[in-house]
């Protein structure tokens, strides 16, 4: 993947969306057919994603996978009451790729069992739909990349926003120069978290593979607590499960690709708690004459996501107070975009409003999209290389704070960081067998 | 079906109400009495037909009451009454509600009121310590952490979970226009109420056979509403665990020598599992326990918890009043703390530590409540 400037790529991501549709050489799904899938973790969002799927026509949930058997009923409630068919309860997910029948594996598990997860369903000739942050380390991302390709996969990764039509209206609105030329992108993401709390360590319970639960990452001794989310052995981190939307919807919105350097400040400031990944998180990116600022903290209880009320409505949030935003500033104006939904509105160098268009939040059209993709073999909305590239900006974010707040080069081409082996050995983490994943996919 | 009394002063009307799990109440007066000093007052007595009210389980009692002939009805605030007739009595028999400061009300006319009053079976939970998210062999409790052992004051809790019976009475008063109601409630395997009419005159009816059964597809702001009605609220997180497990001395404290045998007990009665040996203990998972969806309050009888509450494992998930995260998801408030498990439930899904989150407007087949109640 070469470096190039943003218009470069912005040009090369259009043309790519009519590659893939001669690839594929897996049988297609008749279109009386319906698309067979597994969901592989059904935690909050696992959950939620089984119950639209289940909803859709066209698709049956054949399994739920979990490790946890307690996580079981309200997803099976749901997908049950949906489509009106039992689905199989595995724990292991291994048996869903097992099956000739499925076709995709929807991958909602932890971060850190992103890359195998969607590696191992490649693999098996399964499309996949994979939630992010896409990667727990770059070079798996590549790696997951590479097994999209080799296997011709339909990959969709699971940032919604880039299906809502109120995206492309900013496009197309900054595209046609409405804002002027574009140098500032302001990526926000502000939240209220509760601290870490740890419990003792405690035999495992009944019912939880806690070794599987683990699996890439080190085996610890069970406790208790949402521990693990702040811990680079287990995640990419708060802000990154986050920001990785709003970084995705900057890109789409300014035509920009791989970042060429990073500089990171901030650190852990709020939480005493233990936590090894930073709460407070600013991050410059350089596009030749394009800054990107990603700015995050997870302490700020007077900045709120966009309620509930507006997300799929005609109005627009308190911008200022708005947690999940994006600010595109250019010499002529600027617009506020929000991601979940709210639409955008933009104002002029005077700073009147002279536009607003309102959203919807993308997950029906996103996931239509993607079964869509899946039967008629074509790229889809948010491909594992976008996903890919927008999970990038939060690793060189974390590998930045890791070094010591060093502002770092990174070459595109050979995804390695120049001229800085400190930075290089964060490129890849270390993995417990036998859950590894492998160099030649 | 039971009967129940309404007495606008001076005329007796007799009132039938479909509703099952609210205690027999009957002979419903009210009589207007001048005092001296104190101003008027009424005075509402009732039969109260239940042969098993006690202090340990005794019956939670409110009143409910309208001035423009049905057409709307509001709570009497509990510190607005006295005498042993409400809210917690304790012995069945004939009881008497004094009804004071009835001037700041705003009767058009004293003769225009009606009344309703209904009863709901609950259990007393002691004051004192109890072991809370612990258990041999591994409490698994991913989303919270808290002190081993915990204290708590007295307080009441339903005995059952909260009956499709009890609910289609409460949707018929507040339900006209459609509040509260579901359309899967017509799922006659997993509620059971029917709706029928137009708006704003919706009509509720219970289906055949299901008066018992606990509601589900109620939200957590329907639960609250629900027991904002009756004056009571659910429980939290430490009130529901310690119903569960009981208190590590059965009677409050270690004066009244009631130790309790399994403080850290897995399950409501014990550390078997909920089908071990094939005797099944409550309603989880599978056909196994005789219900492949939910079962009838009080199924279980014998494997209530120490206090003699039924269902607190399996059946139907249980809302609580406590949030698990901050309020950065505005306007629907935070994530809530559902407990017990449901028919659905794997056995370790029915422990005493497994708890699911769920966002606030959920309604599911899977998940109801009950109330609680302390002075």
């Amino acid at each position: 993947m070469a470096a190039m400037g943003r218009r470069e790529f912005f040009k090369s991501s259009i043309g790519a969306a009519a590659a893939l549709s001669a690839v594929s050489t897996r049988r297609s799904v008749a279109s009386t057919d319906k698309v067979i899938l597994g969901v592989m973790g059904v935690g909050g969002r696992g959950t939620q994603l089984a119950g639209w799927f289940a909803q859709m026509p066209d698709v049956e949930v054949a399994y739920l996978c979990d490790v946890n058997e307690r996580r079981f009923d309200r997803a099976l409630e749901m997908v049950e009451t949906s489509q009106g068919k039992t689905p199989e309860l595995v724990k292991d997910f291994r048996r869903i790729l097992d099956d000739k029948n499925v076709d995709v594996l929807v991958n909602a598990t932890l971060d850190h069992w992103h890359a195998l997860g969607s590696i191992l369903a490649c693999q098996a000739g399964k499309d996949v739909y994979v939630e992010k942050p896409l990667s727990h380390c770059i070079w798996e991302g590549r790696k997951m990349i590479e097994a999209a390709r080799k296997y011709e996969r339909v990959v969709q990764v699971g940032t919604q926003t880039r299906s809502s039509a109120y995206v492309q209206k900013g496009i197309e609105y900054i595209k046609a120069g409405n804002l002027g030329e574009i140098h500032l992108v302001r990526v926000n993401n502000f939240m209220e978290k509760p601290g870490r709390k740890k419990g003792p360590v405690e035999p495992v319970p009944d019912g939880l593979d806690w070794d599987m639960w683990c699996g890439p990452a080190p085996l610890v001794p069970y406790s208790p607590g949402q521990w693990w989310m702040d811990l680079w052995d287990f995640s990419t981190g708060s802000i990154a499960n986050e920001i990785v939307h709003q970084l995705d919807l900057a890109r789409m919105l300014v035509g920009i690709g791989y970042p060429t350097s990073v500089y990171q400040a901030g650190g852990v400031h709020f939480f005493h708690d233990g936590r090894e990944i930073p709460d407070t998180q600013l991050a410059t990116f350089e596009f030749g004459d394009l800054t990107l600022m990603m700015e995050a903290a997870i302490w700020t209880p007077y900045i709120k996501k966009i309620p509930h009320s507006i997300r799929d409505s005609d109005n627009f949030p308190n911008w200022p107070f708005t947690s999940t935003k994006v600010e595109i500033c250019g010499s002529e104006g600027m617009m506020n975009f929000g991601r979940q939904g709210g639409g955008w509105q933009a104002y002029d160098k005077h700073g009147e409003l002279v536009h607003s268009e309102p959203g919807r939040q993308g997950d029906p059209d996103h996931l239509r999209n993607f079964i869509d993709c899946v039967r008629e073999r074509k790229t889809p909305a948010a491909d594992m290389e976008e996903g890919h590239i927008s999970t990038l900006f939060c690793h060189l974010a974390n590998i930045s704070y890791r070094v010591g707040h060093r502002k770092l080069k990174f070459d595109p081409q050979s995804h390695t960081f120049v001229g800085d082996e400190e930075a290089n050995r964060f490129l890849k983490r270390d993995y417990r067998q036998p859950w590894v994943v492998p160099d030649k996919v | 079906m039971r009967r129940s009394l309404f007495f606008i002063l001076g005329i007796l009307t007799v009132y039938e109400i479909s509703y099952a799990q609210w205690l027999g109440i009957s002979g419903v007066t009210a009589s207007l009495e001048k005092t001296e000093l104190g101003g008027p007052r009424i005075v509402i007595e009732y039969d109260l037909h239940e042969d098993e009210i006690t202090p340990e389980s005794p019956a939670y009692v409110f009143v409910r009451f309208s001035k423009d002939s049905g057409a709307t009805w509001s709570l009497i605030p509990h510190n607005y009454l006295s005498g042993q007739g409400s809210p917690i009595v304790e012995s069945g028999g004939h009881k008497g509600i004094l009804w004071w400061g009835i001037e700041e009300t705003g009767f058009p006319s004293i003769d225009q009121i009606q009344f309703q009053v209904r009863g709901i079976r609950m259990v007393r939970i002691p004051a004192g310590e109890f072991t809370m998210k612990s258990t041999p062999g591994g409490g698994y409790d991913s989303k919270r952490i808290g002190n081993r052992v915990s204290s708590l004051p007295g307080f009441y809790m339903a005995k059952c979970e909260t009956a499709v019976s009890m609910y289609a009475d409460y949707l018929n008063e507040v339900g006209g226009n459609g509040a509260g109601w579901n359309s899967q409630m017509s799922d006659t395997l997993r509620c059971g109420i029917e709706q029928t009419g137009s708006s704003p005159a919706y009509s509720y009816k219970v289906m055949p056979g299901r008066e018992n059964y606990p509601v589900t597809f109620v939200s957590w702001y329907d639960a609250v509403a629900f027991l904002d009605w009756c004056g009571l609220h659910l429980p939290s997180e430490a009130q529901w665990e310690k119903a569960y497990r009981g208190g590590r001395f059965l009677e409050g404290d270690s004066l009244k020598q009631q130790p309790n045998p399994l403080p850290e007990r897995k399950f409501p009665w014990g550390n078997e599992s909920p089908g071990e040996g094939e005797v099944f203990r409550c309603n989880g998972r599978g056909e196994e326990d005789g219900f492949a969806h939910t079962a009838p309050v009080e199924s279980f009888p014998e494997y209530s918890s120490t206090y003699g509450i039924c269902d607190l494992a399996g059946n139907v998930a249980e809302w609580t009043i406590d949030w698990y995260t901050t309020t950065y998801h505005v306007d629907l408030d935070g994530i809530r703390m559902v407990r017990g498990g449901s028919w659905r439930s794997f056995p370790s899904g029915l422990d005493a530590i497994s708890g699911a989150t769920s966002l606030p407007l959920r309604e599911s087949g899977i998940m109801g409540f009950r109330g609680a109640f302390e002075f």
